[in-house]
Protein backbone atom coordinates (compact mmCIF):
# COMPACT_ATOMS: atom_id res chain seq x y z
CA UNK A 1 0.00 0.00 0.00
CA UNK A 2 1.42 3.42 -0.95
CA UNK A 3 1.84 5.68 1.93
CA UNK A 4 -0.71 8.19 2.42
CA UNK A 5 -0.17 11.63 1.05
CA UNK A 6 0.89 14.26 3.39
CA UNK A 7 -0.94 17.54 3.65
CA UNK A 8 0.91 20.63 2.75
CA UNK A 9 1.33 21.26 6.18
CA UNK A 10 2.95 18.37 7.04
CA UNK A 11 5.35 18.64 3.73
CA UNK A 12 6.29 22.16 5.16
CA UNK A 13 6.95 20.93 8.40
CA UNK A 14 9.85 18.37 6.87
CA UNK A 15 12.58 20.64 6.35
CA UNK A 16 11.76 22.14 9.76
CA UNK A 17 12.22 19.20 11.42
CA UNK A 18 14.99 17.84 9.49
CA UNK A 19 17.31 21.32 10.66
CA UNK A 20 15.27 20.65 13.76
CA UNK A 21 16.93 17.12 14.04
CA UNK A 22 20.21 17.42 13.04
CA UNK A 23 21.04 21.13 14.78
CA UNK A 24 18.20 21.38 17.75
CA UNK A 25 17.81 25.13 15.77
CA UNK A 26 14.37 25.27 15.78
CA UNK A 27 13.50 24.76 19.42
CA UNK A 28 16.50 26.76 20.07
CA UNK A 29 15.26 30.03 18.65
CA UNK A 30 12.04 28.98 19.84
CA UNK A 31 13.74 29.55 23.70
CA UNK A 32 14.72 32.40 22.63
CA UNK A 33 11.69 34.12 21.27
CA UNK A 34 9.13 33.09 23.67
CA UNK A 35 11.44 32.82 27.17
CA UNK A 36 10.07 34.68 29.61
CA UNK A 37 11.43 38.46 30.39
CA UNK A 38 10.69 40.23 33.41
CA UNK A 39 6.98 42.09 33.11
CA UNK A 40 8.24 45.14 34.61
CA UNK A 41 11.30 46.09 31.88
CA UNK A 42 10.10 48.98 29.27
CA UNK A 43 12.05 51.46 27.30
CA UNK A 44 15.03 51.71 29.61
CA UNK A 45 16.01 48.21 28.71
CA UNK A 46 15.84 48.81 24.71
CA UNK A 47 18.80 50.85 24.19
CA UNK A 48 20.91 47.14 23.92
CA UNK A 49 19.02 46.66 21.10
CA UNK A 50 19.67 49.89 19.32
CA UNK A 51 23.17 49.26 19.40
CA UNK A 52 22.73 45.65 18.09
CA UNK A 53 21.34 48.03 14.54
CA UNK A 54 24.13 50.54 14.89
CA UNK A 55 26.18 47.89 14.79
CA UNK A 56 24.59 46.52 11.42
CA UNK A 57 24.41 49.54 9.97
CA UNK A 58 28.12 49.95 10.41
CA UNK A 59 28.76 47.04 9.00
CA UNK A 60 26.50 46.77 6.01
CA UNK A 61 27.46 50.55 5.23
CA UNK A 62 31.47 49.71 6.06
CA UNK A 63 31.27 46.73 3.77
CA UNK A 64 29.67 48.92 0.89
CA UNK A 65 32.34 51.46 1.35
CA UNK A 66 34.87 48.37 1.19
CA UNK A 67 33.78 48.00 -2.50
CA UNK A 68 34.88 51.29 -3.52
CA UNK A 69 37.66 52.30 -1.02
CA UNK A 70 41.51 52.38 -1.62
CA UNK A 71 43.57 52.06 1.47
CA UNK A 72 47.06 54.22 -0.12
CA UNK A 73 47.91 57.64 0.33
CA UNK A 74 47.27 58.49 -3.33
CA UNK A 75 44.00 56.05 -3.60
CA UNK A 76 41.80 57.23 -0.26
CA UNK A 77 40.90 60.61 -0.83
CA UNK A 78 40.22 60.35 -4.27
CA UNK A 79 38.14 57.54 -3.39
CA UNK A 80 36.06 59.24 -0.52
CA UNK A 81 35.92 61.71 -3.22
CA UNK A 82 34.22 59.58 -5.95
CA UNK A 83 31.76 57.87 -2.80
CA UNK A 84 30.44 61.32 -1.83
CA UNK A 85 30.25 62.86 -5.11
CA UNK A 86 29.58 60.58 -7.81
CA UNK A 87 28.63 57.25 -7.05
CA UNK A 88 24.81 56.12 -6.68
CA UNK A 89 23.35 57.22 -2.94
CA UNK A 90 26.99 56.91 -1.85
CA UNK A 91 26.90 60.10 0.23
CA UNK A 92 24.09 58.37 2.02
CA UNK A 93 26.12 55.40 2.61
CA UNK A 94 28.94 57.35 3.89
CA UNK A 95 26.77 59.46 5.88
CA UNK A 96 24.94 56.79 7.55
CA UNK A 97 28.57 55.14 8.50
CA UNK A 98 30.07 58.68 9.92
CA UNK A 99 26.63 59.64 11.96
CA UNK A 100 26.44 56.11 13.08
CA UNK A 101 29.62 56.04 14.93
CA UNK A 102 28.65 59.22 16.22
CA UNK A 103 25.31 57.24 17.30
CA UNK A 104 27.13 54.64 18.35
CA UNK A 105 29.28 56.29 20.94
CA UNK A 106 26.30 58.16 22.67
CA UNK A 107 24.08 54.83 22.54
CA UNK A 108 27.23 53.18 24.35
CA UNK A 109 26.62 55.85 27.11
CA UNK A 110 22.76 55.58 27.27
CA UNK A 111 23.37 52.34 27.68
CA UNK A 112 26.25 51.77 29.86
CA UNK A 113 24.22 54.48 32.64
CA UNK A 114 21.38 52.51 32.80
CA UNK A 115 22.94 49.35 33.81
CA UNK A 116 24.90 51.47 36.20
CA UNK A 117 22.17 53.40 37.93
CA UNK A 118 19.92 50.51 37.79
CA UNK A 119 22.71 48.47 39.53
CA UNK A 120 22.16 45.48 36.92
CA UNK A 121 26.36 44.65 37.04
CA UNK A 122 25.72 43.14 40.59
CA UNK A 123 26.30 39.31 40.85
CA UNK A 124 25.73 37.34 39.31
CA UNK A 125 26.11 39.53 36.18
CA UNK A 126 29.30 41.06 36.40
CA UNK A 127 30.66 39.53 33.38
CA UNK A 128 28.05 40.84 31.17
CA UNK A 129 29.49 44.24 32.22
CA UNK A 130 33.28 43.23 31.90
CA UNK A 131 32.33 42.20 28.56
CA UNK A 132 30.19 45.48 27.83
CA UNK A 133 33.30 47.27 29.01
CA UNK A 134 35.47 45.45 26.62
CA UNK A 135 33.09 46.22 24.06
CA UNK A 136 32.97 50.19 24.78
CA UNK A 137 37.16 49.53 24.03
CA UNK A 138 37.01 48.33 21.00
CA UNK A 139 34.41 50.75 20.05
CA UNK A 140 36.39 53.43 20.47
CA UNK A 141 39.49 52.11 19.24
CA UNK A 142 36.92 51.91 16.15
CA UNK A 143 36.26 55.60 16.30
CA UNK A 144 39.82 56.22 16.35
CA UNK A 145 41.44 53.99 13.33
CA UNK A 146 38.23 54.73 11.11
CA UNK A 147 38.83 58.39 11.50
CA UNK A 148 42.01 58.44 9.28
CA UNK A 149 40.63 56.69 6.54
CA UNK A 150 38.67 59.40 5.00
CA UNK A 151 42.13 60.91 4.30
CA UNK A 152 41.29 64.83 4.65
CA UNK A 153 43.62 67.02 6.65
CA UNK A 154 41.53 67.21 9.71
CA UNK A 155 41.69 63.12 9.55
CA UNK A 156 44.93 63.28 9.16
CA UNK A 157 46.12 65.73 11.52
CA UNK A 158 43.41 63.99 13.86
CA UNK A 159 45.08 60.96 13.69
CA UNK A 160 48.75 62.39 14.07
CA UNK A 161 47.78 64.35 17.01
CA UNK A 162 46.53 60.71 18.80
CA UNK A 163 49.08 58.46 18.01
CA UNK A 164 51.77 61.05 19.83
CA UNK A 165 49.78 61.39 22.57
CA UNK A 166 50.18 58.00 22.50
CA UNK A 167 54.11 58.17 21.60
CA UNK A 168 54.70 59.89 24.78
CA UNK A 169 53.08 57.59 26.98
CA UNK A 170 55.91 56.05 28.92
CA UNK A 171 57.66 52.62 28.08
CA UNK A 172 54.99 51.13 25.82
CA UNK A 173 54.02 54.37 24.57
CA UNK A 174 56.46 54.61 21.91
CA UNK A 175 56.35 51.25 20.67
CA UNK A 176 52.11 51.61 20.33
CA UNK A 177 52.94 54.79 18.31
CA UNK A 178 55.30 53.06 16.05
CA UNK A 179 53.26 49.87 15.85
CA UNK A 180 50.19 52.04 14.92
CA UNK A 181 52.64 54.32 12.34
CA UNK A 182 54.62 50.93 11.01
CA UNK A 183 57.81 52.61 11.86
CA UNK A 184 58.86 55.91 13.52
CA UNK A 185 57.20 58.28 10.71
CA UNK A 186 53.54 58.20 9.46
CA UNK A 187 54.34 56.48 5.98
CA UNK A 188 51.29 55.03 3.51
CA UNK A 189 51.57 51.68 5.63
CA UNK A 190 49.88 53.97 8.62
CA UNK A 191 46.83 54.02 6.53
CA UNK A 192 46.56 50.39 5.26
CA UNK A 193 47.23 49.04 8.88
CA UNK A 194 44.62 51.32 9.99
CA UNK A 195 42.40 49.85 7.36
CA UNK A 196 43.06 46.41 8.22
CA UNK A 197 42.19 46.71 11.84
CA UNK A 198 39.11 48.85 11.13
CA UNK A 199 37.86 46.61 9.16
CA UNK A 200 39.17 43.10 9.23
CA UNK A 201 40.37 42.84 13.29
CA UNK A 202 38.56 44.86 15.47
CA UNK A 203 35.14 43.88 14.04
CA UNK A 204 35.97 40.32 14.86
CA UNK A 205 36.16 41.21 18.42
CA UNK A 206 33.53 43.56 18.25
CA UNK A 207 31.30 40.14 16.88
CA UNK A 208 32.90 37.78 19.37
CA UNK A 209 31.82 39.57 22.49
CA UNK A 210 28.43 40.75 21.13
CA UNK A 211 27.54 37.36 21.05
CA UNK A 212 29.07 36.14 24.87
CA UNK A 213 27.85 39.27 25.95
CA UNK A 214 24.07 38.43 25.06
CA UNK A 215 24.73 34.99 25.81
CA UNK A 216 25.24 36.01 29.17
CA UNK A 217 22.22 38.41 29.05
CA UNK A 218 20.00 35.42 28.21
CA UNK A 219 21.74 32.57 30.45
CA UNK A 220 21.11 34.99 33.59
CA UNK A 221 17.67 36.42 32.54
CA UNK A 222 17.17 40.25 31.95
CA UNK A 223 17.32 41.92 35.67
CA UNK A 224 13.86 44.02 36.30
CA UNK A 225 14.29 47.39 37.63
CA UNK A 226 15.42 47.59 41.40
CA UNK A 227 11.75 49.59 42.36
CA UNK A 228 9.93 47.12 40.56
CA UNK A 229 6.46 47.12 42.17
CA UNK A 230 5.61 44.30 40.49
CA UNK A 231 8.02 42.08 42.98
CA UNK A 232 7.11 43.98 45.65
CA UNK A 233 3.56 43.09 45.09
CA UNK A 234 4.60 39.76 45.12
CA UNK A 235 6.23 39.66 48.24
CA UNK A 236 9.91 38.97 47.29
CA UNK A 237 13.39 40.19 47.57
CA UNK B 1 20.83 46.09 53.41
CA UNK B 2 22.87 43.56 55.47
CA UNK B 3 25.81 41.49 53.53
CA UNK B 4 24.80 38.31 52.67
CA UNK B 5 26.86 34.86 52.36
CA UNK B 6 27.62 33.43 48.83
CA UNK B 7 25.08 30.42 49.52
CA UNK B 8 22.19 33.39 50.77
CA UNK B 9 23.29 35.51 47.44
CA UNK B 10 23.03 32.42 45.37
CA UNK B 11 19.61 31.66 46.73
CA UNK B 12 18.37 35.06 46.22
CA UNK B 13 19.14 35.07 42.78
CA UNK B 14 17.67 31.88 42.06
CA UNK B 15 14.71 32.56 43.83
CA UNK B 16 13.97 35.85 41.76
CA UNK B 17 15.37 34.01 38.67
CA UNK B 18 12.36 31.65 38.91
CA UNK B 19 9.76 34.63 39.83
CA UNK B 20 10.57 36.60 36.84
CA UNK B 21 10.45 33.19 34.80
CA UNK B 22 7.33 32.37 36.56
CA UNK B 23 5.28 36.04 35.80
CA UNK B 24 7.33 37.78 33.16
CA UNK B 25 6.00 38.33 29.52
CA UNK B 26 7.44 36.59 26.48
CA UNK B 27 10.32 38.02 24.37
CA UNK B 28 8.15 38.08 21.50
CA UNK B 29 6.14 40.08 20.91
CA UNK B 30 6.17 42.11 24.07
CA UNK B 31 10.11 43.25 24.36
CA UNK B 32 10.92 42.90 20.42
CA UNK B 33 7.70 45.70 19.80
CA UNK B 34 9.80 47.78 22.16
CA UNK B 35 13.07 46.90 20.99
CA UNK B 36 11.81 47.22 17.33
CA UNK B 37 10.59 50.93 17.79
CA UNK B 38 14.06 51.79 18.93
CA UNK B 39 15.50 50.71 16.64
CA UNK B 40 13.77 52.09 13.92
CA UNK B 41 14.30 55.22 15.73
CA UNK B 42 17.75 54.69 15.50
CA UNK B 43 17.37 54.11 12.12
CA UNK B 44 15.65 57.48 11.59
CA UNK B 45 18.38 59.61 13.39
CA UNK B 46 21.10 58.07 11.67
CA UNK B 47 19.42 58.78 8.20
CA UNK B 48 18.12 62.14 9.23
CA UNK B 49 21.36 63.51 10.57
CA UNK B 50 23.20 62.50 6.89
CA UNK B 51 19.93 63.36 5.13
CA UNK B 52 20.81 67.12 6.94
CA UNK B 53 24.86 66.94 6.75
CA UNK B 54 23.93 66.32 2.77
CA UNK B 55 21.63 68.80 2.39
CA UNK B 56 24.29 71.62 3.38
CA UNK B 57 26.84 70.65 0.97
CA UNK B 58 28.49 72.85 -1.56
CA UNK B 59 29.40 72.38 -5.01
CA UNK B 60 32.27 69.11 -5.46
CA UNK B 61 35.69 71.28 -5.89
CA UNK B 62 36.96 71.16 -9.72
CA UNK B 63 40.47 70.89 -8.55
CA UNK B 64 42.23 67.79 -7.74
CA UNK B 65 42.76 67.22 -4.09
CA UNK B 66 39.93 70.34 -2.89
CA UNK B 67 37.18 70.36 -0.17
CA UNK B 68 33.46 70.30 -0.64
CA UNK B 69 32.24 72.31 2.65
CA UNK B 70 29.27 71.88 4.07
CA UNK B 71 26.68 73.54 6.40
CA UNK B 72 26.83 73.36 10.40
CA UNK B 73 27.17 69.56 10.37
CA UNK B 74 30.35 70.15 9.06
CA UNK B 75 31.82 70.11 5.49
CA UNK B 76 31.58 66.80 3.15
CA UNK B 77 35.42 66.46 3.28
CA UNK B 78 38.03 69.06 3.90
CA UNK B 79 41.23 68.97 1.49
CA UNK B 80 43.40 66.13 1.27
CA UNK B 81 45.37 65.48 3.89
CA UNK B 82 49.08 67.05 3.07
CA UNK B 83 52.12 66.30 5.73
CA UNK B 84 53.19 69.52 4.56
CA UNK B 85 51.25 71.77 6.15
CA UNK B 86 52.64 73.12 9.17
CA UNK B 87 49.65 75.98 10.20
CA UNK B 88 46.52 73.04 10.23
CA UNK B 89 44.69 73.46 13.61
CA UNK B 90 44.57 69.64 14.40
CA UNK B 91 41.77 68.03 16.32
CA UNK B 92 40.28 64.78 17.69
CA UNK B 93 36.66 63.71 16.62
CA UNK B 94 34.02 64.80 19.20
CA UNK B 95 34.31 61.90 21.63
CA UNK B 96 37.56 61.99 22.45
CA UNK B 97 37.47 65.84 22.99
CA UNK B 98 37.68 65.05 26.78
CA UNK B 99 40.89 62.58 26.84
CA UNK B 100 42.22 66.20 24.48
CA UNK B 101 41.01 68.34 27.12
CA UNK B 102 42.90 66.15 29.97
CA UNK B 103 46.15 66.55 28.22
CA UNK B 104 45.80 70.07 27.93
CA UNK B 105 45.39 70.28 31.66
CA UNK B 106 47.98 67.92 32.07
CA UNK B 107 50.48 69.41 29.90
CA UNK B 108 53.78 70.58 32.05
CA UNK B 109 56.22 68.31 31.18
CA UNK B 110 55.81 66.62 34.62
CA UNK B 111 52.24 66.30 34.74
CA UNK B 112 52.03 64.72 31.15
CA UNK B 113 52.17 61.28 32.30
CA UNK B 114 48.85 62.09 34.76
CA UNK B 115 47.00 62.88 31.54
CA UNK B 116 48.23 60.45 28.76
CA UNK B 117 48.26 57.41 30.87
CA UNK B 118 47.20 57.77 34.71
CA UNK B 119 43.99 59.23 34.24
CA UNK B 120 42.86 57.12 31.21
CA UNK B 121 44.30 53.72 32.90
CA UNK B 122 42.85 54.64 35.79
CA UNK B 123 39.16 55.20 34.05
CA UNK B 124 39.78 52.26 32.53
CA UNK B 125 40.66 49.54 35.07
CA UNK B 126 37.69 51.41 37.55
CA UNK B 127 35.47 50.72 34.56
CA UNK B 128 36.57 47.13 33.92
CA UNK B 129 36.74 46.53 37.87
CA UNK B 130 33.48 48.24 38.92
CA UNK B 131 31.40 45.38 39.39
CA UNK B 132 34.18 43.62 41.67
CA UNK B 133 34.47 47.07 43.70
CA UNK B 134 30.70 47.42 44.42
CA UNK B 135 29.36 44.21 45.67
CA UNK B 136 26.91 44.85 47.79
CA UNK B 137 23.23 43.42 47.18
CA UNK B 138 21.88 46.39 46.82
CA UNK B 139 20.54 47.99 43.85
CA UNK B 140 18.64 51.02 44.50
CA UNK B 141 20.88 53.95 43.63
CA UNK B 142 19.19 56.14 46.16
CA UNK B 143 21.38 53.61 48.41
CA UNK B 144 24.35 53.65 46.99
CA UNK B 145 25.83 57.20 47.44
CA UNK B 146 29.15 56.39 45.77
CA UNK B 147 27.24 55.14 42.76
CA UNK B 148 25.25 58.16 42.96
CA UNK B 149 28.17 60.38 43.42
CA UNK B 150 29.51 58.68 40.24
CA UNK B 151 26.67 58.58 38.21
CA UNK B 152 25.93 62.99 38.60
CA UNK B 153 29.65 63.68 38.75
CA UNK B 154 31.04 61.76 35.72
CA UNK B 155 28.93 63.17 32.60
CA UNK B 156 29.20 66.68 34.27
CA UNK B 157 33.00 66.00 34.46
CA UNK B 158 32.97 64.75 30.89
CA UNK B 159 30.12 66.94 29.27
CA UNK B 160 32.62 70.03 31.12
CA UNK B 161 35.99 68.39 29.43
CA UNK B 162 34.34 67.81 26.15
CA UNK B 163 32.30 71.34 25.74
CA UNK B 164 36.09 73.14 26.80
CA UNK B 165 38.11 70.80 25.16
CA UNK B 166 35.89 72.01 21.46
CA UNK B 167 36.57 75.49 22.50
CA UNK B 168 40.26 75.02 22.94
CA UNK B 169 42.27 76.96 20.98
CA UNK B 170 44.58 76.03 17.81
CA UNK B 171 47.23 73.69 18.45
CA UNK B 172 48.92 74.62 15.69
CA UNK B 173 46.73 76.81 14.14
CA UNK B 174 48.86 79.96 14.33
CA UNK B 175 48.04 83.10 12.19
CA UNK B 176 51.72 83.21 11.47
CA UNK B 177 51.58 79.44 9.50
CA UNK B 178 54.88 79.35 10.93
CA UNK B 179 56.31 75.91 11.89
CA UNK B 180 57.70 76.60 15.01
CA UNK B 181 53.89 77.24 16.57
CA UNK B 182 53.09 73.79 16.65
CA UNK B 183 56.66 73.12 18.80
CA UNK B 184 55.28 75.45 20.71
CA UNK B 185 52.35 74.04 21.88
CA UNK B 186 51.31 71.48 24.38
CA UNK B 187 51.52 68.82 21.70
CA UNK B 188 55.19 70.04 20.89
CA UNK B 189 57.56 70.91 23.53
CA UNK B 190 54.80 72.31 25.80
CA UNK B 191 55.79 75.88 25.97
CA UNK B 192 52.20 76.80 25.86
CA UNK B 193 51.81 75.90 29.47
CA UNK B 194 54.04 78.57 31.02
CA UNK B 195 54.08 81.05 28.49
CA UNK B 196 51.69 83.55 27.13
CA UNK B 197 52.00 84.06 22.60
CA UNK B 198 48.95 85.37 21.17
CA UNK B 199 50.14 83.78 18.19
CA UNK B 200 50.29 80.35 18.99
CA UNK B 201 47.14 80.64 21.14
CA UNK B 202 49.06 80.48 24.36
CA UNK B 203 48.61 81.80 27.82
CA UNK B 204 50.53 80.39 30.17
CA UNK B 205 50.83 82.38 32.92
CA UNK B 206 54.44 80.76 34.85
CA UNK B 207 56.75 82.45 33.14
CA UNK B 208 57.23 85.93 31.08
CA UNK B 209 54.94 87.01 28.67
CA UNK B 210 56.56 86.81 25.46
CA UNK B 211 54.49 89.42 23.66
CA UNK B 212 56.11 91.62 26.11
CA UNK B 213 59.70 90.41 26.73
CA UNK B 214 60.06 90.07 23.02
CA UNK B 215 63.39 87.70 23.01
CA UNK B 216 65.44 87.92 20.14
CA UNK B 217 67.01 84.98 18.45
CA UNK B 218 69.98 84.61 20.31
CA UNK B 219 68.33 84.89 23.94
CA UNK B 220 65.46 82.60 23.12
CA UNK B 221 68.18 80.20 21.72
CA UNK B 222 70.05 80.37 24.60
CA UNK B 223 67.24 80.18 27.31
CA UNK B 224 65.41 77.23 25.51
CA UNK B 225 68.55 75.67 24.97
CA UNK B 226 70.19 75.80 28.71
CA UNK B 227 67.17 76.99 30.63
CA UNK B 228 67.55 79.96 33.24
CA UNK B 229 69.31 79.42 36.40
CA UNK B 230 66.78 80.64 39.06
CA UNK B 231 63.48 80.17 37.45
CA UNK B 232 61.58 77.60 36.30
CA UNK B 233 63.14 77.96 32.64
CA UNK B 234 64.35 74.42 31.97
CA UNK B 235 67.09 72.65 29.50
CA UNK B 236 64.72 71.88 26.59
CA UNK B 237 68.62 70.51 25.69
CA UNK B 238 68.29 68.44 29.15
CA UNK B 239 65.18 66.97 27.85
CA UNK B 240 66.01 65.50 25.02
CA UNK B 241 64.86 68.13 22.50
CA UNK B 242 66.54 68.07 19.30
CA UNK B 243 68.79 71.06 18.25
CA UNK B 244 66.76 71.47 15.24
CA UNK B 245 63.43 71.80 17.43
CA UNK B 246 65.13 74.57 19.58
CA UNK B 247 66.06 76.40 16.55
CA UNK B 248 62.66 76.18 15.08
CA UNK B 249 61.17 77.34 18.04
CA UNK B 250 63.46 80.00 18.93
CA UNK B 251 63.13 81.62 15.28
CA UNK B 252 59.47 81.32 15.75
CA UNK B 253 59.54 83.06 19.08
CA UNK B 254 62.03 85.98 18.13
CA UNK B 255 59.77 86.78 15.12
CA UNK B 256 56.09 86.07 16.18
CA UNK B 257 56.56 87.44 19.93
CA UNK B 258 54.45 90.89 19.86
CA UNK B 259 52.17 89.39 17.24
CA UNK B 260 54.94 89.65 14.21
CA UNK B 261 55.98 93.36 14.63
CA UNK B 262 59.52 92.02 13.89
CA UNK B 263 58.72 89.02 11.37
CA UNK B 264 61.18 90.64 9.13
CA UNK B 265 64.17 90.89 11.30
CA UNK B 266 64.56 86.85 11.61
CA UNK B 267 65.82 85.36 8.12
CA UNK B 268 62.84 82.06 8.31
CA UNK B 269 64.67 80.82 5.36
CA UNK B 270 67.52 80.03 7.40
CA UNK B 271 65.96 78.08 10.03
CA UNK B 272 62.94 76.35 7.58
CA UNK B 273 65.47 73.52 7.69
CA UNK B 274 65.71 73.37 11.36
CA UNK B 275 61.53 73.42 11.25
CA UNK B 276 61.64 70.67 8.37
CA UNK B 277 63.82 68.45 10.35
CA UNK B 278 61.98 68.81 13.58
CA UNK B 279 58.74 67.61 11.65
CA UNK B 280 56.74 69.53 9.50
CA UNK B 281 53.79 68.74 12.03
CA UNK B 282 55.50 69.70 14.92
CA UNK B 283 54.30 67.13 17.28
CA UNK B 284 57.28 65.28 17.46
CA UNK B 285 58.42 64.85 21.04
Amino acid sequence: MAPPIPSPKELAQIPVDWIEERSGLVSGHKYLLFRNVPKDISWLQTLGSGLITTFLIQATTGVLLAMYYQPTPDGAFSSIQYITDTATLGWMIRGMHKWGSTMFVILLFLHMGRVFLMGSYKYPREMTWVTGAVLFLMVMFMSLTGYLLVFDQRAYWASVVAININGSAPILGPFIAEFLKVGPEFSQHTLSRFYSLHMLAVPGGIMAFIGLHLWLVIRLGVSSPPWSKHRAKAGEV
Amino acid sequence: MPRMTARERREAYQREYQFQKKTGKPFFPYAVLHDTITSLVVVALIMGLTILWHSGFGPAPTEAGGERPGGFLGPAYEAQADPGTASYDPRPEWYFFFLFQLLRIFSTPELLLFGTIIVPTMLMVLMLAWPFLDRGPERRVSRRPVSMALAIGTPIVLLALTWSGSQAPAVGGAASGHAGAALFADTGLGCASCHTLKDAGASGTVGPVLDTLNPDYKTALDFITNGKAGTAMQSYKAKGATADQIACVASYVAAWANGGAKAASVDQAKYAAACKAAGADGTTK
